[in-house]
């Protein structure tokens, strides 16, 4: 029997049958790091970049909240080459659930001389980090709340919860404070911060099966459409003004979905007719390749380019 | 709403995996990760990119896929707790993954703390069977011993390696025997032993032929029938206050939030207040999934009460009458320290309890747990000099803890949340300790 085979013959839940079932015990535990957050810091805010476990994170944000209303800021950077379904669906989400949004744009960062890129179409991804450490400084947000989960990848596995950065925002991997039963210390001094990841304990699946419970909308690029890609290097590179053809290649058009949202010049779908978040389940239950590896050209240089990355102050 | 293809069902179960990469700990961990397919292809070619990836045997070396940092394969140890996940059609896992070396205390109670059972490694090739009795090794001791102390609802004693002793039964069973005599010594909760070769994979996701003789479950099975209670035998339902929020439909009405322990609590229940002694019946509960009667422990919940009371994050909200909130200011606690500077009695630290912070001293040290063999060493026991001047990274003492103020607190081992605390250095705000009321 295959793990997919078995997950289907599984017994289906019936409605209520299990008060603290799966779903529901990752639901509290985000929920209650989240009133950690909204009770516990000065300045908070959540990173958000309209990808599904950002959207996870806000979701569960405003059931922490309700009946009350989102107590924190949204904060997006904007590296500038983002997929259009991405920015419009921010914008209406921003619209419809009335929060506030702050923008932080890596062209100001080029402007002002902070960020030199070596050529106009190189990767903007990794100058993410210096537009979110100068967001955070502008606004001095004491705690930034992300949907980083610790089953992305190793560097990831030790990561906190309340994750401690120093005033140059460095992550110190050695120095973590250990986090004991859900008494954080969350104690810091002056220009410090703390990461705060509530789904640091949920899978892509487990992700996935909460949105289709919930509901949850993402952005139109996360489900099956086509699009002209190339295939190079075993990973289909969509194609656009910043990642063209090169010469030689051939531009095909496929059905795809992407399985993150990040900058364009680094964030490649793979080929899929799932339409619906139970489609992408039954796709993922039957995946063979992790998320970030199959989708993103940044990890796959080195088995250690996320550690280096996040001690840097990436998220 | 869509239930067609949810899965999982159980609540999730959080085990700690005690023992050493010498043991096989790393290499059951991978087996389990890869027997349930958690490890995807570009997971596995990641391990075979990893330096010294080629085991002897020229099987894919399992134990490099909880290898997670950089620092940590360039010098062949494991830094800190790291967490894995795995899932089968039944239950979701959540394993703290702690290393075996040094810090080994620190990690191991940062790890039982997020933790309902303990797996403990017993490597068989480390025993000597020639002894008339059964001697097992110190660190077995020290694992048993922390996970009685942390709470840990079930313990399970995987003894690994059986492949190097033919499969040996009667060996198993004085394994097992050793076993028995040390929990009762330290009056842990029943344990289930299982015989496996993490290695073959014999007895971790199934038995196989050579382990046919044993009459218990595989180690999977095993976890995956275990039940876990989100309490812990406190009988009154209390919740720290972490957030008061208010319905800006709703006449600006207070609802205040927290997880609730330890007991169920429901609409028109009497509570009380800590500090204020204010009194108020519960008016309405929410959680995630919306209005509700009646919560259950572990459950984050939001509270509107019958009347206006004044209540904010740090305090308690504790069922029955003011009258029954029992107070205390001075109590005997368990502390493991965990900062490499120190512990310094009489000095003022700050603590964590529940979502309060208020300053605290240690006063006195009356023992210390050996962890050579899990017993405790009073003072009386150690006349010649003092024993315990000095209070280190990984110790385990048994102390006085004076608050600042009176708490209601609640021994560990009927609450973990009356009943625990963290201490932070105000100097450097690490944190200093974990600490269990007694």
């Amino acid at each position: 029997m295959t793990a997919r085979d078995a997950f289907l013959s599984a017994p289906t839940l019936t409605e209520n049958s299990v008060t603290h079932d799966h779903l529901n015990w990752l639901e509290d535990e985000a929920i209650s790091i989240l009133r950690e957050v909204f009770g516990g810091f000065e300045r908070p805010a959540i990173l958000c970049s309209f990808g599904k476990d950002s959207l996870v994170v806000l979701h569960l944000a405003m059931k922490a909240a309700a009946p009350g209303k989102l107590p924190l800021p949204i904060v997006h950077v904007d590296t500038g080459h983002n997929f259009p379904e991405v920015i419009s669906f921010r914008e209406e989400f921003v619209k419809k659930h009335g929060v506030r949004l702050i923008v932080g744009h890596l062209d100001d960062s080029i402007a002002k001389g902070t960020i030199r890129l070596a050529h106009p179409l190189e990767s903007r991804n990794p100058y993410q980090t210096i537009t979110l450490l100068e967001t955070i400084e502008a606004n001095r947000f004491d705690a930034l709340v992300g949907g980083a989960r610790r089953d992305e990848e190793k560097a990831r596995a030790k990561e906190r919860v309340f994750s401690h950065r120093d005033s140059f925002s460095q992550w110190q991997p050695r120095a973590q404070r250990p986090e004991l039963w859900n008494l954080y210390n969350t104690r810091i001094t002056q220009g410090e911060h703390f990461r705060v990841f509530p789904i640091s304990n949920w899978t892509e699946l487990d992700v996935w099966n909460y949105i289709a419970r919930e509901n949850i909308e993402l952005p139109s690029i996360y489900y099956t459409h086509q699009r002209e890609v190339i295939e190079r290097g075993g990973l289909l590179v969509p194609v656009t003004d910043i990642t063209p053809p090169r010469a030689g290649e051939t531009v095909v058009t496929r059905d795809v979905r992407f399985r993150t949202v990040g900058d364009i010049s680094c964030t490649c779908p793979v080929a899929s007719t799932a339409a619906s978040a139970d489609d992408v389940i039954l796709e993922t239950i039957s995946a063979t390749a992790s998320e970030r590896g199959a989708t993103r050209m940044d990890d796959r240089a080195n088995d250690a380019a996320m550690e280096r990355r996040k001690k840097e102050g990436y998220f | 709403m869509s239930t067609a293809i949810f899965r999982g069902h159980a609540r999730p179960l959080r085990f700690i995996t005690c023992g050493s990469v010498d043991d096989g700990k790393s290499t059951l961990i991978g087996r389990l990760l890869y027997d349930s397919k958690a490890l995807m292809v570009d997971q596995l070619e990641s391990l075979g990119k990893a330096r010294g990836a080629q085991s002897q045997s020229g099987k894919l070396d399992l134990s490099l896929v909880t290898d997670g940092l950089e620092a940590e394969r360039e010098q062949g140890i494991t830094i800190d707790v790291a967490y894995r996940y795995f899932a089968t059609p039944k239950r979701k896992f959540i394993i703290a993954d702690a290393p075996g070396h040094e810090q080994y205390t620190r990690n191991m109670v940062t790890g039982s703390s997020k933790s309902d059972v303990a797996v403990l490694l017993i490597d068989v090739v480390k025993l000597d069977f020639a002894q008339p009795t059964l001697t097992l090794l110190p660190q077995t001791k020290r694992h048993a011993a922390l996970a009685g102390l942390l709470g840990l609802q079930h313990i399970v004693v995987a003894v690994n390696k059986m492949d190097a002793i033919n499969f040996d039964a009667a060996k198993f069973e004085r394994v097992v025997n050793a076993f028995g005599e040390l929990a009762a010594s330290l009056k842990l909760n029943a344990f289930t032993a299982i015989p496996m070769s993490a290695l073959d994979g014999d007895g971790v996701v199934a038995h196989t032929v050579r382990t046919s003789w044993f009459q218990g479950p595989a180690l999977l099975p095993h976890l995956e029938s275990l039940e876990v209670s989100e309490a812990r035998g406190g009988t009154t339902a209390h919740i720290a206050v972490q957030w008061v929020t208010r319905d800006e439909s709703d006449d600006h009405l207070r609802w205040v939030t927290g997880d609730l322990a330890e007991s169920t609590l429901a609409v028109g229940d009497a509570i009380s207040v800590f500090p204020s002694g204010a009194s108020a019946i519960v008016g309405a509960i929410r959680t995630g999934r919306g209005l509700i009667d009646s919560a259950k422990p572990g459950e984050a919940v939001a509270i509107r009460f019958d009347r206006q009371v004044d209540i904010a994050r740090g305090d308690w909200i504790i069922a029955g009458n003011a009258d029954a909130q029992v107070l205390t200011q001075k109590t005997q606690a368990t502390i493991a320290w965990l900062d490499n500077a120190p512990l310094t009695v009489g000095r003022r630290y700050v603590v964590r309890h529940g979502s309060r912070w208020l300053p605290a001293r240690i006063s006195a040290i009356s023992a210390r747990l050996d962890l050579a063999n899990g017993q405790w060493q009073d003072t009386v026991a150690n006349e010649t000099g003092n024993p315990f001047a000095d209070v280190n990274a990984n110790d385990l003492v048994r102390a006085e803890i004076e608050f600042a103020q009176a708490l209601p607190l609640t021994a560990f081992a009927k609450s973990a949340a009356l009943g625990a605390f963290v201490m932070v250095d105000p100097g450097t705000n690490a944190t200093a300790a974990a600490g269990m009321i007694h």
